[in-house]
């Protein structure tokens, strides 16, 4: 339990870093967001409309009363009014999007997981044989393409050349949202590519690093043991030895959702899919500061979160995290 | 004890292959270990006495190859052992215990589990059964049934031993290979430990290939002593008699280089240089470039391993002219 | 004790090697430093050091090369691969070839710095953290994981966003600041795990000063992992860089291979056709990307040759088979 409350701490810490960037990069920068508006108004606007202006985007006051500010409104979930959808407040849009993109990234991260892992597995069991031989080099080649390749390449070639996958969007226009079962095919559908080009990037790492530290735990002494013992290749490789190498791959998982999440937004710029990654994009054509500064605090506390989840599974995983014993 | 040997070793060589060529860890070795003896093997590390307690266990790992000898265990041949025959000879008639217990327990599955698929690999029983067994065992080397689920991390270092000594002999094998099961402890444990395993070998009476390079040790607990150096075997006698009379020099010069621990202070002597590389073995005896007592015939010719007076063997042109 | 059964005695160490047909590496291989040799020997890495090198070539000798400027409109838009054009034309006149070649240059340029940049960074924070331990220890590793879980790609657009127009430099710049993380990380452990090891406490006592210990006896140890790290480094830089430009976070009048993609796709080549602009970079940068993890792959097996998939086991089962031994071995 100490071990969790140690973790909540260092994310807590984390995330205090991340509004504070996000507070203080707009103000480092050259100018400010209020400038362009004023200027927008050509110099039509008095002295007290001018303060009114820069208070509703948080820059009236001193330097520490904008912060307090700030974070009085961060805990209310208020990110400011959102300047392409004015007057609409930018959480709306913000977590509609941002559904839509934790679907991608959570059917990417699991489907890479299990098909990166068990080809792993299988490789560092069968080392320097024909799967291993081949695919290894490859799906880690794979993993050095950018998202933005696969993405244009899948799109190209499936959605639009041979029209088996839709051109874009999250569910087609004239279904309407709804919890029924085709509804729910038909949003998978709309994602299989999306998902497809996030995966093929991101499995190689899986299958690499859990063959490589299956591998490692070859030599450990209590493999060599249950061999010894005479127990079944099935055994011995499961329940010794991949049991094992799963651990540091689920302490890799939290740190690789930063990542994918990246791909992910790429991704969604190619395939026009609704999520964060389309309306960031136009929110920087638009200049939406309110949207972007949102998207960066909402991300980071999707990948503490997520990484909390991975602090617990560690927890369940490993025993010795678990009692204190002796060493 | 009777006199077939239980264990009968010949002209055992083991090789490793690398990318530069071929390491003999293991170069023509031959012993015998009796029913219920304890038989030592000593030697100064990388002397390649691991390589041959594995080569017993078939447990030789790729680059290694027994590329040559016979062993040979209640008239079977161990090299030839395949498929089910392997099975049954793996724990049942022959285990290992290693050096380091915390290495050699898995850390993320308990105890129980861990002694458990060892008896239900090989005896077909109900889960009860296995259980019992369990904690008939857990009892017999000293510790409480009801820790049986616990994870290793949570016992102490001596426990941890005493739990890979329980899993070695849940089947009752008749021959334990014991690779440094002290060399990780601490003194006191280590007599513990020490005591335990004799008492259950009198209770049992398996046989044990015990493992150290700490010969004072060696020769308080076992009945026969094999002293090893750069892969090959120098001199095989009891206990006593590699004690109070020792025959090759390397013998000789590793009784010299332990302080004793009572009588007047004497200056202790170490063997100067180091052992050959296993790549390149000599042409002649492999200890000559070290040995004080070398004569012509040592660079040039190797010496066999030849019986003895006092009925042990030796391999030295000095003691086999 | 009964006579030996001679059937089974071993060659000698030359007759085994013959007889299971392995050949020792020549003399002058064994005498190159480890880095070296292991490279040449390992053919993944060859490959990709070749490649990588071929690539690194045209992009340093781009002027010779190519016939047409990349920054300027060189022909009628939108023409098809050709004597005049070799990769066509974008659609907005300019020459495909010249701009992948003169692309490489920046891509590989700002990848490199920016590799270098947050090894270096990685080294400094890691060995100090590790070396230095307590309470310097507890901060910079606070940093580090701070950094390895902020998501780098919306931290990035944060700072392009406010940034009007961002340079590929600065881009090399921001990616460097975003991704030191997971060297820090590593090199913190292996300087853990060498510090703790007699030479250097030998050193310590003997007086030496901290660097002087800290370059003389941890650096050298860790050689194969500051490399390891800045081929994934580099790696993670050419890619986010083209990701970032082709979603328009970069400078559109740079010409690099992620603006020529940010291009096509704004230009839609595709939806017209023009496959001629896409491809070509697509292509550069999975070339460029799979080369660098290929020599990767060659760090990987030297640092720890156990992960090298050969180990001889079909010429050491024939030789156990021919004597009627087990080949159950592993």
């Amino acid at each position: 339990m100490q071990f969790l409350l140690r973790r909540l701490g260092f994310y807590l810490g984390a995330f205090f870093v991340a509004i504070t960037l996000n507070f203080f990069i707009p103000r480092w920068m050259p100018g400010d967001p209020t400038t362009r508006i004023i200027l927008a108004m050509r110099g039509r606007l008095r002295p007290d409309q001018i303060d009114a202006i820069k208070e509703s985007y948080g820059y009236g006051g001193t330097l520490w009363e904008q912060y307090w500010i700030y974070i009085v409104k961060l805990t209310q979930f208020d990110f400011g009014i959102s300047t392409t959808n004015f007057p609409e407040p930018t959480s709306t849009l913000l977590f509609y999007s941002a559904t839509w993109t934790l679907l991608l990234v959570g059917l990417a991260t699991a489907i890479a997981f299990a098909m990166g892992i068990s080809m792993g597995i299988y490789s560092a069991w069968n080392r320097g044989g024909f799967f291993d031989s081949l695919f290894t080099p490859i799906n880690v080649m794979l993993n050095a393409f950018t998202p933005a390749v696969v993405a244009l390449l899948l799109f190209y070639s499936l959605s639009l050349e041979w029209g088996i996958f839709p051109l874009g969007r999250a569910h087609a226009l004239d279904v309407f949202p709804e919890w029924s079962f085709s509804f729910v095919i038909n949003i998978l559908y709309h994602a299989t590519l999306p998902v497809l080009s996030i995966v093929i990037v991101t499995f190689g790492a899986w299958h690499l690093g859990m063959r490589n530290t299956m591998i490692n735990l070859l030599d450990e002494d209590f493999v060599i043991l249950a061999k010894a013992k005479g127990l079944s290749d099935r055994r011995i490789r499961y329940r010794y030895v991949a049991r094992n190498a799963i651990l540091p791959q689920v302490t890799s998982l939290a740190m690789s959702i930063g990542f994918v999440l990246g791909g992910a937004i790429i991704t969604e710029i190619v395939f026009n899919y609704p999520g964060l990654g389309k309306f960031t994009l136009s929110a920087i054509q638009a200049r939406d500061y309110s949207f972007i500064q949102a998207q960066l605090l909402l991300l980071t506390s999707t990948v503490l979160i997520a990484n909390m989840v991975s602090d617990v599974l560690n927890l369940i995983l490993d025993p010795r995290l678990r009692t204190g014993g002796q060493h | 004890m009777s006199s077939d040997p239980l264990m009968q070793v010949q002209n055992l060589t083991v090789d490793y292959v690398t990318e530069d060529g071929i390491a003999r860890a293991v170069n023509d070795v031959s012993f015998d270990i009796a029913k219920g003896e304890a038989f030592g093997l000593a030697g100064e590390s990388g002397c390649g006495k691991s390589t041959v307690a594995f080569a017993l266990a078939r447990l030789t790992r790729l680059p290694g190859l027994v590329s040559g000898g016979q062993i040979t265990f209640d008239g079977e041949d161990v090299l030839a052992l395949t498929g089910q025959n392997l099975q049954n000879y793996r724990w049942n008639k022959v285990s290992f215990v290693f050096q380091s217990a915390m290495n050699a327990l898995n850390p993320v599955i308990p105890v129980s589990e861990q002694i458990l698929d060892v008896i239900e690999a090989h005896k077909a029983g109900d889960a009860a059964f296995s259980r019992a067994r369990a904690i008939e065992m857990f009892e017999l080397v000293g510790i409480h049934p009801d820790r049986l689920d616990d994870y290793p991390h949570q016992f102490s270092g001596g426990m941890r031993q005493r739990i890979c000594i329980a899993i070695a002999l849940c089947l009752q094998p008749k021959l334990i290979i014991m690779d440094e099961p002290t060399t990780a402890l601490d003194v006191v444990v280590q007599r513990d430990i020490i005591d335990q395993i004799n008492e259950l070998k009198n209770q049992f009476g398996f046989s044990i290939l015990f493992i150290t390079h700490d010969l004072g040790l060696m020769i308080e607990f076992c009945d026969r002593i094999g002293v090893m150096y750069s892969g090959e075997l120098v001199e095989v006698n009891d206990a006593k008699t590699i004690f109070t009379a020792p025959q090759h020099p390397y013998t000789i010069a590793l009784g010299k280089s332990f302080p004793p621990l009572s009588g007047p202070r004497v200056r202790l002597e170490g063997i100067r240089g180091a052992p050959p590389s296993p790549m390149n073995l000599p042409t002649g005896c492999s200890f000559q470039p070290r040995c004080a007592k070398a004569i012509d015939v040592c660079a040039t010719k190797p010496a066999n391993l030849e019986a003895q007076s006092d009925g042990g063997l030796a391999r030295c042109h000095l003691l086999n002219p | 004790m009964t006579p030996p059964d001679i059937s089974n005695i071993a060659p000698s160490q030359q007759a085994l090697m013959k007889e299971l047909g392995v050949k020792p590496r020549p003399k002058w291989l064994r005498n190159l430093p480890i880095g070296i040799s292991g490279l040449l020997t390992n053919k993944k890495g060859l490959a990709g050091a070749i490649i990588m090198t071929a690539i690194i070539l045209c992009a340093l000798f781009a002027p010779l090369i190519v016939n047409h400027n990349p920054f300027r409109i060189a022909g009628s838009p939108h023409i098809r691969p050709g004597a005049e054009h070799y990769m066509g034309t974008t659609r907005l006149g300019r020459d495909v070839f010249s701009q992948l070649i003169y692309g490489a240059r920046t891509s590989l340029t700002v990848g490199f710095i920016a590799g270098i940049a947050s090894t270096v960074i990685g080294l400094i924070v890691g060995i100090s953290a590790g070396y230095f331990r307590g309470k310097v220890d507890e901060v910079l590793t606070f940093f580090v994981n701070v950094v390895l879980v902020m998501p780098a790609l919306p931290l990035i657009i944060v700072f392009a966003a406010y940034i009007e127009k961002a340079t590929p430099m600065l881009i090399g710049f921001v990616l460097a600041v975003t991704g030191w993380g997971w060297a820090a990380r590593t090199i913190r452990t292996q300087t853990l795990a060498i510090r703790s090891k007699e030479f250097v406490l030998a050193a310590e006592l003997g007086g030496e000063k901290k660097w002087r210990i800290i370059i003389m006896e941890i650096f050298p140890n860790m050689l194969s992992f500051i490399v390891g790290g800045f081929v994934l480094a580099t790696i993670y830089a050419i890619l986010a860089e083209a990701g970032l430009e082709f979603i328009g976070l970069g400078d559109p009048s740079a010409v690099t291979w992620g603006t020529m993609l940010f291009w096509a796709q704004r230009s839609q080549a595709l939806l017209t056709g023009g496959w001629w602009e896409v491809w070509p970079e697509c292509i550069a940068i999975m070339v460029t990307g799979a080369a660098l993890v290929m020599i990767n792959f060659a760090v990987d097996e030297i640092t720890n040759p156990q992960l090298k998939a050969g180990r001889n086991s079909g010429k050491v089962k024939k030789y156990l088979a021919k004597r009627g031994r087990s080949v159950d071995v592993f």
